[in-house]
């Protein structure tokens, strides 16, 4: 699976741009996170990867196909798209149904749909609430009802907006364990966040967008090192990097494991 | 209501009740005015308001597009159906065009074209929260006001809503582009977020307003903001007036001369 960005421009208003010229390839199965300050373009970038938005000018490719070709609808088979706030995206009166609805509208088979719930549910914790209102969920087993149910459509690519948004550490620990069998299952996540330390210990790759451009764009390390290009970003890294490059260590580490290393190293 | 466009027009200045004035004074002059021609000329001296108000272009794109399809419809109803025909212009065959009703109908449009055109003026250059800042100064009950406020502003936001729970259902293979059918079995994965979500952000609505002290009695309002009476408010209120007084005495002495 592959998604190519050329020359991307894309403005709400024809005289306001909010992406200035995007080229990216994403591709493989490590999971990309893409960060940046309110505003910087981030959900705007990944809304034109399935077609909800298209370029004004340049091309979004998805496996070398022009994402124009096709409606969202269609794409929806292949690059599933976890919105923000679940309240927008969930509508039916049960966590099965929320399930079966994507499935079904690509044209799943029903025993196919039957076995991933099971799957699904378990990924996701939702196994006992499976016939649970999802308005009587808590925040984060809504959340994770509104992945579930784009998962159950078995897409290539999984784009997440803000996953990690109001939740807790069980939920950050179940999104980790998420992204890891997505990625073992061939599956390429990419995901916007807030969140840091998420983002530093769960991803491979990390895109920084700024006013609608890429300005930094590759391993956490490479990225969370450049202190003075985060800065004009308005990105702080995660508090224990910060520590680790205030006391003036050559690595950048991001758990306090690594740090105990660096800190071994430094101190010989 | 007007989204404030940034362009400060003198229209945009006025006080929003002198804006309402208008609209209430140069609709009724018409509407009693024997013939239509009153009513014509307002409309084309209103073209002039909306060209000094930069919104000509969505002015008469409004004007025609309602006034053109009322007009054949009404002219063609009333033109050829009318009981009060009696002067018959023409002989269509299949009916008979008569003077009273295409008068008739010419009125009823033109009395139209001009509460919408005074309308579409007062709501492209007003920004809701001023009209409704004025309202209150001039006595309406706060509450009140925040009803015509909320309302007025819940539309936009619905429709903002909307939009993103369209998208959020095409991510899940709603197809809302295509036949008819297929556009209304798309519609029900849409309406039930955007009313389950509309209550929820009622209920929230209330509550903040509550923590800020909305039903606080025991104090005078302020308003951040400033509404203000300029001379030109003034003098176009008087003008608006004696206006429609001199409609009323014209209209009277027009029936009785006949």
């Amino acid at each position: 699976m592959r998604i190519d960005l050329q020359d991307l421009h894309f403005g709400y208003h024809p005289e306001h741009e909010i992406l200035h010229g995007v080229d990216l390839t994403l591709a493989g199965t490590d999971p990309i996170a893409i960060i940046g300050q309110n505003g910087a373009g981030k959900t705007t970038l990944v809304k034109q990867f399935n077609g909800i938005l298209t370029p004004t000018s340049g091309h979004v490719l998805i496996d070398g196909q022009d994402v124009t070709t096709q409606t969202t609808a269609k794409w929806a088979a292949k690059v599933g798209y976890v919105f923000q706030n679940p309240n927008d995206q969930l509508f039916l009166d049960s966590v099965r149904k929320e399930f079966e609805f994507g499935p079904k509208r690509i044209g799943m088979a029903p025993a196919e749909i039957k076995h991933r719930i099971d799957q699904v549910a378990d990924l996701v914790e939702l196994t006992d609430e499976l016939d649970t209102h999802p308005f009587d969920l808590d925040d984060t087993q809504k959340k994770f009802c509104t992945i579930g149910a784009i998962i159950m459509m078995n897409p290539d690519v999984v784009v997440f907006d803000e996953p990690t948004c109001g939740q807790d550490v069980h939920g950050d620990h179940l999104l980790n364990r998420l992204i890891r069998h997505l990625t073992a299952a061939g599956k390429l996540c990419v995901t916007i966040s807030h969140d840091m330390t998420f983002v530093a210990q769960n991803f491979k790759r990390v895109i920084v967008m700024s006013q609608g451009a890429v300005r930094l764009d590759g391993t956490p390390e490479a990225v969370f090192s450049q202190t003075a290009a985060l800065k004009t970003c308005f990105i702080t890294p995660p508090p224990l990097t910060q520590l680790a490059q205030a006391v003036g260590f050559t690595a950048t580490p991001f758990t306090t494991d690594a740090f105990v290393r660096a800190f071994e190293a430094e101190r010989k | 209501m007007g989204s404030g466009e940034p362009v400060k027009s003198p229209i945009e200045k006025l006080n929003p009740l002198t804006k309402m004035l208008a609209i209430f004074c140069l609709g009724l002059a018409t509407l009693i005015y024997p013939n239509s021609w009153l009513g014509l000329g307002i409309v084309i001296v209103l073209f002039g308001v909306a060209g000094i108000a930069h919104i000509l272009t969505s002015f008469a794109k409004t004007i025609f597009g309602f006034g053109i399809p009322i007009s054949l419809m009404l002219f063609f109803i009333q033109g050829l159906y009318s009981p009060k025909n009696k002067t018959i212009i023409a002989d269509l065959g299949f009916a008979k065009l008569g003077e009273e009703g295409l008068l008739y109908a010419a009125k009823i449009v033109i009395t139209l074209l001009v509460f919408l055109a005074t309308f579409y003026i007062m709501n492209q250059t007003t920004y809701a929260g001023k009209m409704v800042a004025a309202l209150t100064r001039s006595g309406i009950n706060p509450q009140v006001g925040y009803l015509i406020l909320a309302s007025l502003n819940v539309v936009p936001q619905m429709h903002r809503r909307l939009d993103i729970i369209k998208e959020a259902q095409e991510a899940r293979g709603v197809e809302t582009t295509g036949g008819l059918w297929a556009r209304l079995k798309a519609y029900v994965p849409l309406m039930g977020p955007v009313v389950m979500s509309s209550l929820t952000d009622a209920q929230e609505r209330g509550m903040t307003l509550e923590t800020r002290g909305f039903a606080n009695t025991n104090v005078k309002r302020t308003s951040y903001i400033e509404v203000t009476t300029s001379k030109a408010d003034t003098y176009l209120r008087a003008g608006l007036i004696i206006f429609l007084v001199a409609v009323i005495i014209i209209s009277i002495w027009m029936r009785w001369a006949q």
